[in-house]
């Protein structure tokens, strides 16, 4: 059988009153593109720092392309460029121009004297022209600073940043969650574009309404797995029960 | 082509090229088991009782010169600030420029070093404690009234005038329109310079004003390496403890960091700041008894020794160019080592966990010891001229520096740095991205500001590194070549406020 890309067993994480994750076991396959539900502080953002491995788990066991995290910082930095994140306040260097940004998908693999040198000479501007291509972007914008871009277009460089790190494994965390609808539409499309095979996307989302286009939904209440389905599978009860008000303590 | 903001901040570093390339030509060959004795000891100081008592003592004259010294300074400082507002005169009469006169008038005791004070004021008044506080208290408050008044002019004017045209009376009409918004700046700067006034007052002991410095340069001269260690030890622990309290208070009244990055709102806690303030009244009265100090014995002038003939042309014909190019080549130099040195010395180390905490212990050392020592105890191994004064003055300032990078680093770019090291980058390469482009600006404009600090203190190393004005000047005054004195002193302002201007426009053009 093949690898997962990413496999959770058994994963627990404390918190001050009750648990924050409890009993996780989830499989992520090459292809799958997982959309992962659940109200506020359903353990979502837990979950994204155990997977892309921010966070340790106290309990279970975490396993990338079949791998425990590695031991030397080496190998952890070689496991570590196969993930890729799209954090919610994207995470872009203001003082740099969009090609630095970019570039700093690549930082992983790059030692100090490449990395010193983008800094005063942008590096490998052919690349950094090609993804932003993809994104359909104006190639026009790689000398520009980040500062000067409108809110989507700044979506779209985070995005093209993590196709030049060309990671396998993509985890978002609530991507969506700041955009207008028509933008938030454009993200989603985009995000899932670029992550067919052999690529995977975890994708965590506050509100149902987005589920189509994804080949998993992932249901999580109060740290604990509610379902696990194909997206025209999830019915109407089994979203009541998931953002039913709880029961305050 | 232009460098990148996290490139910027490591481009003053290029300087060390230079003088690594010097450095070899540099040495004289003997002194090596000196240096070597001298950093044993570290582990092995003396802790013979006799010793430490009489450390202690010297310790408690500095720390009190210190605390009297910053005490009046703030007191000048407000008076004069208020004086120098041009918000305040322009709500009070109608015109701005005696604000601008007395501003320009400033600028002269600004500009001269509180060791320069205190070997002028040495002359005038002879050996006493008021010497130091005095010393300290002249170009402290000179400086905290510039920051006064720049805080004042920065305030909305409008409260003022609407009280003072309600008819209140001026004084409780400023006070209590100007008041609570300055405070906050005002007291976190008045922390910072506590903090100074411990190393200039620990400065002027060196150069015979009394407390420990007198002590620390004792022990070099007599390589008793272990007893100044245990001097060195006791005076760490002290700035240690004293930049703790100030940075907890800071905190804990809300007070804007001295980086500027995140902006402190206005305090909250107005009557436990009373109550510090009242405390710190009583406490003052009992140091200045314990030390000695009677303003009184300020006005008793010693005579004069004779003047010597004035021989101007002597003394136009000194080697000006070459002691004003030195001047100037030495504050470059230091500058570029402690600005450019931090962040490189932060980056070198980024991967090691135990890396920064050793670097914190360094540039903790470099703040402490002053710099004629530094420079004493390089001329063990390396003759005396620009690049030792540079070495000697560019650790001072670089512990002054590393310490707020650290301070900075530890709010700006977190974020950015996270999502670096979680997408596999080096801890180098995550920090030079993700902190270093953060607070790029911020530093540089701060080290724009610490340059014209460094341009000042040349002196101080010049003295005893014998390059520079500094060491004209230590002729001049053994010699009481009053006419020397008086020209190099006008050098000396002109160049550290034509140094003040530029590092303002530098600062302007970066924030």
């Amino acid at each position: 059988m093949i690898q997962p890309l990413l496999e959770l067993r058994s994963i627990e994480v404390a918190g001050r009153q009750q648990p924050r994750l409890l009993g996780i076991d989830l499989s992520v396959h090459a292809g799958e593109r997982i959309a992962l539900l659940g109200p506020s502080g359903a353990g979502k953002s837990t979950l994204m720092a155990v997977a892309n491995g921010l966070l340790q788990p106290d309990q279970g066991t975490v396993l990338w392309s079949g791998e425990p995290r590695a031991r030397s910082s080496r190998g952890r930095r070689r496991q570590l460029q196969r993930i890729g994140t799209l954090w919610q306040d994207l995470r872009l260097i203001e003082e740099l121009t969009v090609q630095q940004n970019l570039n700093c998908g690549r930082l992983g693999q790059w030692n100090l004297a490449q990395a010193l040198l983008n800094l005063l000479l942008p590096l490998e501007s052919e690349a950094c022209r090609a993804v932003l291509g993809q994104m359909d972007l104006d190639p026009a914008l790689l000398n520009q600073p980040i500062g000067s871009l409108s809110g989507g277009q700044r979506q779209r460089i985070a995005i093209a940043r993590l196709l030049r790190q060309d990671p396998v494994l993509w985890l978002a965390d609530e991507p969506l969650a700041s955009l207008d609808p028509r933008l938030a539409d454009e993200l989603l499309e985009l995000l899932l574009r670029q992550t067919a095979a052999p690529r995977a996307l975890l994708l965590s989302l506050h509100r149902p309404d987005r589920i189509q286009g994804f080949s998993r939904v992932i249901g999580l209440r109060e740290g604990q797995l509610q379902f696990d389905c194909k997206p025209q599978d999830v019915s109407a009860p089994m979203l009541q029960a998931l953002y039913a008000a709880t029961a305050e303590p | 082509m232009k460098p990148a903001a996290p490139l910027l901040v490591l481009l003053p570093a290029l300087v060390l090229l230079p003088v690594l390339v010097l450095l070899p030509g540099l040495m004289h060959g003997g002194g090596w088991d000196l240096i070597g004795t001298f950093l044993e000891a570290a582990v092995h100081p003396s802790l013979d009782p006799v010793v430490l008592a009489s450390l202690l003592q010297g310790l408690a004259v500095t720390a009190g010169m210190a605390l009297l010294g910053w005490a009046s300074s703030v007191l000048i400082g407000i008076a004069l600030g208020i004086a120098s507002s041009r918000l305040v005169w322009r709500s009070l009469s109608a015109t701005e420029r005696p604000a601008q006169l007395l501003r320009r008038l400033l600028a002269i005791p600004r500009s001269i070093h509180e060791l320069i004070w205190g070997l002028l004021l040495l002359q005038l008044l002879g050996l006493q404690p008021a010497v130091a506080v005095l010393a300290i208290a002249i170009p402290y408050g000179a400086l905290v009234a510039r920051v006064v008044s720049d805080l004042l002019d920065a305030l909305p004017d409008q409260t003022l005038r609407a009280l003072l045209l309600s008819g209140a009376p001026a004084p409780a009409a400023l006070i209590s329109a100007l008041g609570p918004p300055l405070l906050p700046g005002l007291i976190s700067y008045g922390g910072y310079r506590l903090e100074c006034a411990l190393r200039s007052a620990t400065l002027l002991g060196v150069f015979g004003l009394g407390g420990l410095g007198n002590e620390l340069l004792l022990t070099l001269q007599s390589l008793e390496f272990r007893e100044l260690w245990s001097g060195l030890w006791l005076l760490l622990a002290l700035m240690l403890s004293l930049e703790a309290l100030v940075r907890q208070l800071r905190q804990r009244w809300g007070m804007p960091s001295r980086f500027g990055l995140g902006q402190g709102s206005s305090g909250q806690r107005g009557r436990e700041l009373l109550l510090a303030v009242a405390a710190l009244l009583p406490l003052l009265v009992l140091v200045a008894q314990a030390l000695d100090v009677h303003p009184g014995a300020l006005l008793h002038w010693q005579p004069l020794p004779p003047m010597p003939e004035q021989h101007w042309l002597e003394t136009l014909a000194l080697p000006w160019p070459s002691l004003v190019v030195n001047t100037l080549l030495l504050t470059l130099l230091a500058a570029g080592m402690a600005v450019g040195g931090a962040p490189l010395l932060l980056l070198l180390v980024a991967p090691w966990r135990w890396g920064r905490r050793l670097l914190q212990l360094l540039w903790a050392l470099g703040r402490l010891w002053p710099p004629p020592l530094t420079a004493l105890l390089l001329l063990f191994v390396l003759k005396p001229g620009v690049v030792t004064a540079a070495l000697a003055l560019g650790f001072h300032n670089l512990g002054i520096l590393g310490r707020l990078l650290l301070e900075g680093a530890e709010v700006a770019g977190a974020g950015a740095e996270e999502a670096l090291r979680s997408s596999g980058s080096g801890a180098r390469i995550a920090l030079l991205y993700g902190r270093f482009s953060a607070l790029a600006r911020s530093y540089l404009a701060y080290g724009a500001y610490r340059s014209d600090v460094i341009l000042r203190e040349t002196v101080v190393v010049g003295l005893v590194a014998g390059t520079g004005l500094g060491s004209q000047l230590r002729e001049s005054l053994s010699s009481f070549a009053w006419d020397q004195i008086a020209l190099l002193l006008l050098v000396y302002a002109v160049l550290t406020i034509v140094g003040e201007d530029l590092s303002d426009r530098a600062r302007r053009r970066l924030l």
